[in-house]
């Protein structure tokens, strides 16, 4: 059965457009206080090193210098991370990669605080250091952080493995590479720090988790989180990299010691040195399938680099696990996942979560296994692709929402569609066509995850939506007030979405995971579902009849022929206003440690994807003719949202697919935007197709579901495919620069010549 | 540290007389001197271009440019883009093609936007990628940015 909505479901631009357009949207780095101090951050500039001693009294001494402050200045406890704790604030006694804060300068200019950084004096004993995560494996490596060098080891283990490559009539394995990525938001990490007459402490950040910053902050100071408030300003993207408050830390000390306002600002440079990125992984993986297609078995090794500190290293690790197996049922699998430390810059949640890093893995053999078969690589996927009936890797099956076998079969009909383009390849070029496929799970996939939503109603029938997750960007607070103004019959621009204070907005976890619109939607729409029964129950009262037949809209309730206000049922009922309180609370179970088997998921989202590619064989250079990418996101709640968020998807992983990379040299090395190559505008696929697939939820809001990060998963994937296909070698390392094609086509032409002679 | 200097420079339409410091950029001068917080700073080496205005009427990177430099000048930043409350054609377009996301680079990309319209009112689809190429944007993808400017091409080319 279709219902039909007044409000969701409809394409709408979002509520802060406007004043971003105008430039009035206020980031955080707009506002600055009277008396207000910059905080500049000393960093390690060694990979490894015990501090001896640090001097800072001629720092202190400079011009303008209101504070240095160094460890033994913190008041509470000096550790942070988003989920796991073991970064130092300020490091104390070891620093553990270059680009590790040791000492913060808070000076009246920034100058005059950039130059004091300079003053202090460090003693630094350098140690052995390790950057290569396979070299930490060895058993005479460095120790790169205290407890071993293994930080995290997740498993997965179903069915018999060597029984399942004993029925394999073809297996095929390799070894994948894929690049340290950086988040690379437009605006740097920022972040200002007040304290008032009381001495509570009020935060304004750009920060993917207002709640977080609060907890860390009052936990350095040995507050109460109560004296802590935390607005997130308009914030200018996060894809992961803003769910670490340290500028928030490193400006409330400042501010602690000083009385005094303090703000923090990265620059470009610091932001590229300092911030967490997405893990680069090593992955060995062999895959077997019988004489008819079917896989029946997989074996896994994946080993991705955490750095210096694990801080999400376990929760990716387990994700790129738990998602070995993609969007296809394999009786057999082993599948080990290392989150192995080392001295480099710590990798954490970025956009994919350590998804695009296994499904390159994984389509990439897929597509060479039906080479061997001498199957097409759709048909492959087909014949192996989940439905409601099949477990994925963690042993869950999912009821409904599953729609991958009707997009295999629109990409079959696309890339029939393309197949006459390979004809038309100009001189010195060579075309392909590659397919990638991607399941994820939605939300934390280690534990339990709850939203909650206070949503309330005014009288003049308009209605305020308090819940904790905050926009970013992507939306999301647009997609809630169309949540709420759907189920309380009002129109969009009555309903205001409070997701940024601290002292207004429930904790609902971070903003991640592509967990908002499912999690979020489902709190909005059940605390809106609980007002409106209310509302709908004082209404039959007064009209005599049953509350289901009375209608409420646009501020009013009627039944019949009868009218009245909400003003008026609010005022003969001496209320002012309705407010209620709702969770969503999935029912998961974490996968076990020893095996990966659980439920870990609310809900799936999958992506197909398919590129036509031309490679230029004088340089290597790959250029993205056509590029579909096919989607399922249960269905829509804002259709210019969603369109949206899946074009930035699909270019982020463009970048992951063909430019991005961040190299290590001490620490970070290519630390500007010159040096470091995100997507221009230049790079957008010649003509990009997006195909929102609607296969509604039974659980999620309205039959949505969460898919900002599916629509980067496969992009790699695919790419990488395509590439293979028009190059007829496969691309085992990302990302694709026309150097690495290159030599990959040299060392192509070298084995044919060798052959011929 | 050298004194500063005076400069007289026309900003959005008005006449601003200012002493500045001979080291401080035009983003600098706008951001923390003239308020105008509008024009964003992603990179502070003019690799991103969220600090575009118009110098003169053409964009620049205003990171890369010092204050002094823009003496005798006129400088329009996104502020001083609409007038008496109505949207400039590219404002609307950009609203209405779903073009903002975050909203950091739009200011940039939109002054960067009217300078490309303005040398070239007719631009193929290749014209203005290439035009924006300048402009850093990791929300959007660029596709529906891409669309927006033809778009806007469209209505200013209408006479609107």
């Amino acid at each position: 059965m279709s219902v039909a909505y007044q409000v969701v479901g409809k394409p709408m631009p979002r509520t802060d457009a406007q004043s971003k357009v105008l430039g009035q949207a206020q980031y955080t780095d707009d506002l600055s206080l009277p008396r207000m101090l910059f905080v500049k951050v000393l960093r390690s500039p060694h990979p490894h090193a015990r501090i001896r001693a640090i001097k800072t009294s001629a720092a202190q001494k400079q011009p303008g210098i209101v504070a240095v402050l160094t460890a033994k200045d913190i008041p509470g406890e000096n550790s942070m991370g988003p989920i796991i704790k073991d970064q130092q604030i300020l490091c104390a006694d070891l620093v553990r990669y270059a680009g590790d804060a040791v000492a913060l300068v808070a000076g009246e200019t920034e100058q005059a605080a950039e130059v004091a950084l300079e003053r202090i004096e460090v003693d630094y004993e350098e140690l052995p250091f390790v950057f290569d995560p396979l070299k930490a494996l060895e058993p005479d490596a460095p120790v790169a952080h205290e407890g071993g060098n293994i930080g995290t080891h997740m498993k997965v283990r179903r069915g018999d493995i060597e029984a399942g490559f004993g029925q394999a009539a073809a297996v095929v394995e390799a070894r994948f590479i894929t690049p340290r990525v950086e988040h690379a938001y437009i605006e740097p990490e920022v972040a200002l720090v007040s304290l008032d007459a009381q001495g509570d402490v009020s935060v304004w950040s750009s920060t993917q988790y207002a709640h977080l910053d609060r907890e860390e902050v009052a936990r350095m100071l040995a507050l109460p989180q109560s004296r802590v408030r935390v607005r997130q300003m308009v914030t200018g993207g996060g894809f992961g990299g803003k769910l670490n408050p340290h500028a928030q830390c490193y400006a409330a000390l400042v501010a602690w010691k000083t009385g005094r306002p303090a703000k923090v600002h990265y620059h470009r440079d610091e932001s590229l040195i300092a911030s967490y990125k997405a893990h680069p992984y090593v992955i060995d993986m062999k895959l077997g399938a019988d004489r008819e297609g079917r896989l029946t078995a997989i074996d896994a090794r994946l080993v991705g680099n955490t750095g210096a500190y694990l801080c999400q290293g376990r929760a990716v690790i387990t994700k790129s696990v738990t998602h070995v197996s993609g969007v296809y049922y394999i009786p057999n699998i082993k599948a080990d996942a290392y989150a192995v430390h080392t001295n480099t810059v710590p990798c954490g949640a970025m956009r994919g979560y350590g998804v695009p890093q296994v499904a390159f893995a994984l389509e990439s053999l897929i597509d060479e296994l039906a080479d061997r078969l001498g199957l097409e690589p759709l048909e492959l996927r087909m014949r192996n692709a989940l439905d409601t009936t099949l477990p994925n890797a963690t042993g869950q099956i999912m009821p409904a929402s599953i729609p991958v076998k009707e997009m295999l079969a629109r990409a079959k009909t696309s890339v029939e569609s393309l197949r006459p383009l390979l004809k038309e390849t100009p001189p010195g070029r060579k075309r392909g066509i590659g397919v990638g496929c991607s399941s994820r799970g939605i939300g934390s996939i280690r534990k339990a995850s709850r939203s909650t939503a206070v949503v309330s109603l005014h009288p003049d029938g308009s209605a305020t939506v308090a819940c904790g997750h905050v926009d970013l960007g992507q939306g999301s607070d647009t997609m809630m007030a169309q949540v709420a103004a759907e189920e309380l019959g009002l129109d969009v621009d009555r309903v205001r979405v409070i997701t940024n204070d601290t002292a207004i907005s429930p904790d609902c976890e971070s903003t991640s995971a592509s967990r908002v619109t499912y999690l979020s939607g489902n709190a909005v729409r059940f605390a809106a579902a609980k007002i409106k029964t209310r509302v709908l129950d004082l209404a039959a009262r007064e009209f005599d009849c049953a509350a289901d037949e009375v209608k409420m809209r646009n501020g009013a309730v009627a039944h019949r022929e009868q009218g009245l206000s909400l003003a008026a049922l609010f005022g003969k009922n001496t209320m002012h206003i309705i407010t209620e309180v709702a969770e969503h609370l999935p029912a998961t179970t974490p996968p076990d440690p020893e095996t990966g088997q659980g439920k870990p998921a609310g809900t799936y989202n999958f992506n197909v994807h398919i590129a036509l590619v031309e490679v230029d064989e004088g340089t290597g250079k790959v250029e993205t003719l056509k590029y579909l990418a096919m989607g399922d996101v249960g269905k829509m709640l804002n259709p210019m949202v969603v369109e949206g968020q899946m074009h930035g998807g699909m270019m982020m992983g463009m970048g992951f697919a063909l430019s991005e990379e961040v190299k290590i040299d001490c620490g970070v090395a290519n630390s500007t935007f010159a040096t470091y190559l995100i997507p221009t505008a230049c790079d957008v696929p010649r003509e990009l197709i997006v195909d929102v697939i609607e296969d509604a939820e039974p659980t999620g809001p309205f039959g949505a579901k969460g898919f900002s990060e599916g629509s980067l998963d496969p992009v790699g994937a695919t790419m990488a495919n395509a590439v293979s296909n028009a190059i007829g070698v496969r691309v085992t390392q990302l990302p694709m620069t026309g150097e690495r094609i290159h030599q990959l086509l040299r060392r192509r032409g070298e084995a044919v010549l060798k052959a011929v002679n | 540290m050298s004194r500063p200097r005076k400069i007289r420079v026309t900003i959005n339409g008005r006449k601003v007389e200012a002493a500045v410091a001979p080291n401080q950029t035009l983003a600098e001068f706008l951001r923390c001197h003239l308020s105008l917080t509008g024009t964003k700073e992603g990179c502070d080496t003019g690799d991103c271009g969220a600090c575009t205005v118009l110098l003169d009427g053409k964009a620049v990177n205003s990171c890369l440019v010092l204050a002094v430099e823009t003496h005798g000048g006129s400088v329009t930043t996104i502020e001083g883009l609409s007038s008496d409350g109505e949207l400039h054609p590219l404002q609307q377009v950009f609203i209405d093609n779903g073009t903002v996301q975050c909203g950091f680079c739009t200011p940039g990309m939109i002054l960067g936007a009217k300078a490309l319209l303005d040398e070239n009112p007719n631009p193929s689809e290749e014209d203005i990628r290439l035009g924006l190429a300048g402009n850093l944007c990791r929300c959007t993808g660029y596709v529906n940015i891409v669309k927006a400017v033809g778009a806007a091409a469209k209505v200013l080319r209408g006479g609107k």
